[in-house]
């Protein structure tokens, strides 16, 4: 008796799948297609980027080669957007922990005695992380008046071989 | 014909009331990727255990899954085939957050409800607990354990 019950659930758990997906497809077939035609990378990267165009318009981003550069020039001071645990692991040398919930209070210890002309770089875990895009966004917001984020983030900073310490 | 039992006791309604609110938090879930579904095809690949090939079909089918099983479980139909699926998916993407979390990789795991969370010993304790709750609720249903259960085994429709 119950192994039937089981077979007729099994059943229809089947059908609701094979609606899910006909629901599915139908509504999300281009993503579908790209995805089996190998676009759907290009597609989500051109998507991200349109949107925070849009959503962060007015915050200067940088590559890693521009982030390198600043960094090796010294001149500017790199704030790590990620959470406390992560930056503990591993953060590029110098940089500030300031997760974008940190950022609730204006006078935040992270960013005490950093002056508003200071050139700032803002980083966080990986490309499609928008935090950096936030607490750029946020250090404007309190007059720092030369803030960037740095997109690529720690992921493509480390798989780069650049510096990084778990120095406090 | 189901039979409807005229008494209903306190296990039934606590029985029929996580169901609902078990439901309830699939159907929203399943909604909101529907609203966003960049966000989540970004968030499957980045797992990086399907061939990007089906990535999509997996971004596409997932959503539409925890709506149908969430909103039908919360409406009464076809309970247990719901917490079958229902099971199947969360067992499956406890896997999926083990062997991530195995490998190594910091990544949003797709599932915050209200804000972004990382793969951790967080979302894999509540997904163990989502995962029990929906066998518990699956077990009581399929043996009728509670008094007076409506809709539940052995009647002759199952369901």
């Amino acid at each position: 008796m119950i192994r039937r019950l089981i077979r007729q659930d099994l059943a229809w758990a089947g059908f609701i799948l094979i609606l899910a997906a006909a629901l599915g497809f139908g509504q999300q077939w281009r993503l579908v297609r790209l995805s089996w035609t190998g676009g759907l990378s290009a597609h989500l990267e051109q998507q991200r980027e349109q949107r925070r165009r849009t959503e962060f318009q007015g915050v200067p981003t940088l590559n890693l080669a521009q982030a390198y550069e600043l960094f090796q020039q010294g001149q500017a001071r790199f704030i790590d957007a990620r959470n406390a645990e992560e930056y503990a692991e591993l953060h590029i040398p110098g940089a500030v922990n300031l997760p974008p919930w940190d950022l609730k209070e204006p006078g935040a210890r992270p960013l005490a005695g950093i002056p508003t002309e200071r050139q700032l770089v803002v980083y966080c875990g990986q490309i499609n992380c928008d935090a950096a895009l936030k607490v750029a966004e946020n250090l404007q917001a309190l007059g720092f008046s030369r803030v960037a984020a740095f997109l690529g983030g720690f992921q493509a900073w480390d798989q780069a071989g650049y510096p990084a310490d778990t120095s406090k | 014909m189901t039979k409807i039992s005229l008494s209903i006791s306190a296990k039934s309604l606590l029985l029929r009331l996580l169901e609902i609110i078990l439901g309830g938090l699939f159907f929203y879930a399943g909604y909101l990727k529907l609203l966003h579904p960049d966000d989540f095809a970004e968030a499957v690949m980045a797992y990086r255990l399907l061939p990007i090939s089906l990535v999509g079909a997996a971004a596409a089918v997932l959503p539409w899954l925890e709506v149908a099983a969430g909103l039908l479980l919360a409406v009464g139909l076809k309970k247990r085939s719901c917490l079958l699926l229902l099971g199947f998916m969360t067992g499956g993407f406890l896997l999926v957050m083990l062997v991530t979390l195995a490998r190594g990789l910091k990544i949003d795991c797709g599932c915050g409800l209200f804000f972004t969370r990382q793969v951790g010993l967080v979302p894999i304790l509540e997904d163990a607990v989502i995962l029990l709750g929906a066998a518990g609720l699956y077990y009581w249903e399929l043996t009728g354990a509670g008094e007076g259960t409506a809709n539940s085994a052995p009647a002759a429709n199952g369901h």
